[in-house]
């Protein structure tokens, strides 16, 4: 039997894998990372991060928010965002690092990735910022001030890898930017590429030739018109594709250049009334239609658990199920 | 091209900065305040087709309808005490628990444009909420009701029902978000649903004149 490491090689590169690959299984996520954005809310609380963002997480919800009222919007004019911005220090000191490394030296490398979860991405930094709507009509209204902002956020991205990189070593990142909604990317792929394309070129670029071998990046949402340009920056596994996107013909398509990890909508499994009925059939089509190779099922959701128990490990043992039958 | 021909294309093409100047120059000739804004709603009917058909984005549709919104401020003053709007009041908002309203936003731009006045209510608004905006603003005729959360999708079945059974009547139930359905609208006692803002506009004007 292949290790997970081998498995999901196998996999991705058009080999022989002996078995479907199970979700996150081969991620093994280093956590403990700090952030140089610093901390994410409890539910029930609100907190101001290091960038200045106030995130909100009401009792009872499904997760935090960030809160863009007039009076905590960080960003408020785009062309003054020199002065709106203020980027916040990379944590360097030893202790700052120290469990991420122990915990890291516990891999064994030759069966795991170790894996870092960098979030937000440059585009979602934008609209934390400074809100949605702010973010997206900025880029016709003022695409100077957005090019000078996304230089700037990509600077700080490159900064981290490379401490991140000098600690850890890392195998794979695993990197957060929603670029969609469910049936539509954003922005237009022209937009895309003028502006969001050369700057995951340069954060993607480093760390491959720093010694990552694996970068997947997860949007969960439509983003088929993107794949060109994620081929193009050197994302290796998009994590997070709906169905929406046709997965099945996304493989025919660039199935060699690319892998697809997801085509299991959270959205129609994860829920407060699931069953492993429902699990079992969206499962099964997945697998049949995907495929073996350049396919991984999982949840979109971008991390290895799940909104309701049970459904993650659910979602595991039918894939285990349909590698019996079709491997 | 005519005056009201280049407002339209602008609006279209979403250029705010342009529209007031061309609105102004389109009354001078002499055009009819009602035919520019008329204008104007077909150009953002195309923009929910386009935006449906997947050929433009969320930056093109907000472009287009901060240009709208533009040249509506000009006309306004010329409809004074009469109203713009002919499809009478909606009350929009995103259910109990749900934050999102990008859709939401959006989707109010459209029924807005389509001829609506709008009193949106924001995020995280409870049944009783909308209820009582039912009651309190004018010749209400839609309600159109976010949520993006699957697990907020209970907060739209309880609000559907409350303003089902307050006793208030003339106005319709719309709702939308990713996770909703034509069949879970009909389940919940919804009168439509439409699955992105350029047919949630279109939904709601037939909603309405029934
Ligand atoms: C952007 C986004 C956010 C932004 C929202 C910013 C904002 N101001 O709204 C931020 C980052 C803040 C956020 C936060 C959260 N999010 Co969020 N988010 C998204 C994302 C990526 C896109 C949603 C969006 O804006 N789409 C763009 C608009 C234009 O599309 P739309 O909303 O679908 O609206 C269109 C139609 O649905 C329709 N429509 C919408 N409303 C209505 C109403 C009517 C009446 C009609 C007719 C039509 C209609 O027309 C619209 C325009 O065409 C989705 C993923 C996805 N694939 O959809 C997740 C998603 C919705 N979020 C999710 C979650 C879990 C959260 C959080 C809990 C945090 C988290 N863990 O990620 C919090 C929510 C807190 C809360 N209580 O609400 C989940 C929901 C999962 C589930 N089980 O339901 C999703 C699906 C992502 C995921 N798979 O994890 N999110």
């Amino acid at each position: 039997m292949l290790t997970k490491r081998q498995n999901l090689l196998e996999t991705i590169k058009g080999g022989n894998p002996d078995r479907f690959v199970k979700q996150y299984e081969f991620m093994h996520f280093i956590m403990e990372a700090p952030n140089p954005g610093g901390n994410f809310p409890e539910p029930g609380q609100t907190i101001k991060n290091n960038w200045g963002i106030t995130f909100r997480w009401p009792e009872g919800q499904l997760g935090g928010f960030p809160v863009h009222d007039e009076e905590h919007k960080v960003l408020k004019d785009i062309t003054e965002w020199k002065s709106y911005v203020k980027v916040p220090p990379i944590p360097t000191a030893d202790e700052d690092w120290a469990p991420a490394i122990a915990h890291a030296k516990t891999v064994d490398r030759n069966k795991e990735f170790v894996t870092v979860f960098v979030a937000p991405g440059v585009f979602e930094m934008t609209h934390h910022l400074m809100s949605m709507e702010d973010a997206l009509m900025a880029l016709y209204e003022e695409p100077e001030a957005m090019h000078e902002l996304i230089d700037r956020l990509t600077e700080q991205e490159l900064a981290y890898a490379k401490v991140l990189i000098d600690r850890l070593h890392p195998d794979c990142i695993f990197h957060h930017d929603d670029w969609g909604s469910q049936k539509s990317s954003f922005i237009s792929p022209q937009m895309f590429e003028e502006f969001y394309l050369p700057a995951y070129k340069k954060i993607y670029g480093f760390y491959k030739a720093n010694g990552v071998e694996l970068i997947i990046h997860h949007s969960d949402s439509y983003a088929a018109n993107l794949v060109p340009f994620m081929v193009d920056m050197g994302v290796d596994i998009w994590q997070g594709v709906m169905t929406t996107n046709n997965t099945p013909e996304l493989i025919k398509n660039y199935g060699g250049k690319i892998s697809f990890m997801g085509d299991i909508d959270s959205g129609v499994v994860d829920f407060p009334a699931w069953t492993p009925e429902i699990v079992g059939k969206e499962v099964e089509r997945a697998c049949k239609t995907c495929g073996k190779l350049y396919f991984i099922p999982c949840l979109t959701q971008g991390g290895n658990w799940s909104s309701f128990p049970g459904v993650y490990d659910t979602v595991n043992e039918v894939i285990d199920k349909m590698t019996k039958e079709m491997f | 091209m005519s005056k009201i021909e280049e407002v339209k294309a602008m609006v279209q093409s979403g250029k705010a900065k342009l529209i007031p100047g061309l609105v102004q120059e389109a009354l001078d000739e002499g055009n009819e305040a009602q035919n520019i804004l008329q204008a104007m709603v077909d150009s953002m009917s195309i923009v929910g087709d386009k935006f449906s058909a997947g050929e433009i984005f969320v930056p093109e549709m907000l472009m287009a309808a901060k240009a709208m919104s533009k040249g509506v401020d000009i006309l306004k003053p010329l409809f004074a005490g009469q109203s713009t709007a002919s499809y009478g009041t909606c009350v929009i908002g995103t259910v109990a628990g749900d934050l999102h309203d990008i859709g939401k936003n959006l989707v109010s731009m459209m029924i807005e444009s389509a001829g609506f006045e709008i009193v949106n209510l924001g995020v995280d608004v409870s049944a009783a909420k909308f209820v009582e905006a039912v009651k309190e603003n004018r010749n209400v005729t839609l309600v159109a009701c976010s949520g993006l959360l699957t697990t907020t999708m209970t907060a739209m079945k309880e609000t559907v029902q409350a303003l089902k059974s307050s006793g208030l009547t003339g106005f319709k139930v719309i709702i939308g978000g990713a996770p909703v359905t034509a069949e879970f609208a009909v389940s919940i006692g919804a009168d439509g649903f439409a699955p992105d803002a350029g047919s949630a506009a279109v939904k709601a004007v037939e909603l309405v004149k029934g």
